[in-house]
């Protein structure tokens, strides 16, 4: 007889999780008892219309924001009972970001958003350097790292993005509308280079309205009104 | 008294006759003001007569042997400093000489300096005791209260106490509003993971720096200024008087006040950012 073998943890494993928004006009529910689980090395795309819930999802997925209820954990780990500091250092080391407005440093260089994690999880000086240098070829921008956010296009912003989500060489990969404020074109060399990601072993979560990008999810997952309706 | 110099007051020489043309060798000595001396064109060597009347009863030659700039008395900053010294037998001689004893002329005050300044409350003490209704006591400031400049002092100490109290609620709403203007690049951070303590040991630093300079420029354009603020006020008054001074230890109790006000300044408006939540720093 064989030994039993433990699957390997998934990486987020969200049940039943609801998110409400206090409002003076009224509670808002983002999320309503919404179930969700990424294994490591997947690629799912999430999609839906406005409103309902996805980017709540990833904040909740990215150990960003908490629960109101349900069960959330983080490569085993219960996000509701993690500090703040705790729910910090995996954003720093396990979760890379990646959103539609970028999100870059503008009084950093493309070289220094990308070291920023790095010296920030405290790896070496010499080892930060290769990293980054690597990170910015591996993006195809070794020849724009000096450069600051105003100087380069929506498409190297975005690459510069993904370069830091990579810094610290994270399980999971979240991307929140990364093609939104971007041409056809590049988008899909965005796309790209999420598949180049995916294919080196990162699991990748991205919310999206474009087609062609959630085409390229090995998982579809579909939202309505704070539900996961469709999968 | 041969070592003492005696200040004659302004009124006795507001007396001083029109400047003698022939030289006296047998004149004896007197110190002039620079401001007597720019007053009555009198130049080292010319001879002035003395009276305490204007009509000149009594009158004697001085020999002018030098001008002097009148030492500054904060009490009589605005009153014109029209003086001559002279060695007190001569002015024993003058003052002796007086015809009309109900003369409004009249010696008031007699400045003396001492040989050993400590000895001042001791020989002030001595006098009043020989000489009943004369009040003879030091220059230096009275600690007992009755100071008068320690009432501007706490006049003073009040004004900096406001200011410092208004400066530091300026300085933190400068600071809150600065903070918020960084609204979203602390949002972002925050998302990448930098910790809150490392987003305040930046704060801090930054904080120090910008305090620190900020102190330090303040202490030189001070120390820059002070020099323009007693010209004009020397030159206002015309007295040699010193109105702004600013010490070694004054520079540093405004450095000690403002570097922690600055550090304190800059926490209090990242904290505003740092206790929100991460998706509400990011959201537009």
């Amino acid at each position: 007889m064989m030994p039993a073998t433990n699957p390997p943890p998934a990486i987020v494993d969200g049940r039943d999780l609801t998110r409400v928004f206090p409002m003076t006009a009224g509670a808002v529910t983002a999320l309503n008892h919404a179930s969700i689980r990424i294994e490591p090395g997947e690629y799912v795309a999430i999609t839906g219309p406005s409103g309902c819930g996805k980017s709540t999802l990833l904040h909740l997925l990215g150990c960003v924001d908490r629960p109101s209820s349900g069960s959330l954990t983080f490569e085993g780990r219960n996000v509701a009972r993690l500090s703040e500091a705790d729910r910090s250092r995996i954003r720093l080391t396990r979760i890379g970001f990646v959103f539609q407005r970028f999100f870059l440093l503008p009084m950093l260089t493309a070289w220094e958003n990308v070291e920023l994690p790095q010296a920030e999880a405290g790896m070496a000086r010499r080892e930060r350097r290769d990293r980054t240098r690597a990170l910015l070829e591996y993006v195809g921008l070794a020849e724009r790292i000096d450069h600051r956010p105003s100087q380069l296009s929506g498409g190297e912003m975005q690459r510069v993005a993904i370069a830091r989500a990579l810094a610290n060489r994270p399980a999971l990969l979240l991307a929140d509308e990364p093609t939104g404020e971007l041409d056809d074109d590049t988008g899909e060399q965005i796309a790209d280079l999420f598949d180049r990601v995916h294919a080196d072993g990162t699991a990748i979560v991205v919310v999206t309205h474009n087609a062609f990008v959630s085409a390229r999810a090995a998982r579809r997952l579909a939202m309505r009104s704070g539900r996961i309706v469709e999968e | 008294m041969p070592q003492l110099v005696v200040i004659v007051s302004a009124l006795v020489v507001a007396a001083a006759s029109a400047v003698g043309a022939a030289a006296s060798s047998a004149a004896p000595d007197i110190l002039v003001s620079r401001q007597l001396a720019e007053s009555a064109h009198l130049h080292v060597g010319d001879t002035v007569t003395l009276a305490l009347d204007a009509d000149g009863k009594g009158r004697r030659p001085f020999r002018v042997v030098g001008v002097y700039e009148p030492t500054p008395d904060p009490m009589r900053f605005t009153a014109r400093r029209i003086e001559a010294r002279m060695h007190l037998p001569d002015l024993l001689g003058i003052t002796s000489a007086r015809p009309d004893a109900d003369s409004i002329d009249e010696v008031d005050a007699i400045n003396v300096r001492l040989a050993s300044p400590a000895d001042a409350r001791a020989f002030g003490a001595a006098v009043m005791t020989r000489t009943p209704g004369i009040v003879a006591q030091p220059t230096a400031r009275a600690r007992d209260g009755s100071d008068p400049f320690a009432v501007l002092e706490r006049f003073h100490f009040a004004i900096a106490i406001v200011t410092v109290l208004g400066s530091t609620a300026f300085l933190l709403a400068l600071m809150v509003m600065r903070a918020e203007e960084r609204r979203e690049t602390v949002g972002i951070v925050r998302l990448i993971g930098i910790s809150q303590r490392s987003i305040l040991l930046e704060v801090l630093a930054e904080g120090l720096l910008i305090a620190a300079a900020g102190a330090l420029f303040g202490v030189l354009f001070a120390r820059a200024t002070e020099g323009l603020i007693n010209r004009f006020f020397q030159w206002r008054y015309d007295t040699a008087l010193v109105f702004v001074r600013v010490t070694a230890g004054i520079a540093l109790q405004s450095v000690a006040l403002a570097v922690p006000l600055g550090i304190v300044a800059g926490l209090v408006g990242s904290w505003t950012l740092l206790r929100r939540d991460v998706v509400a720093l990011i959201r537009r």
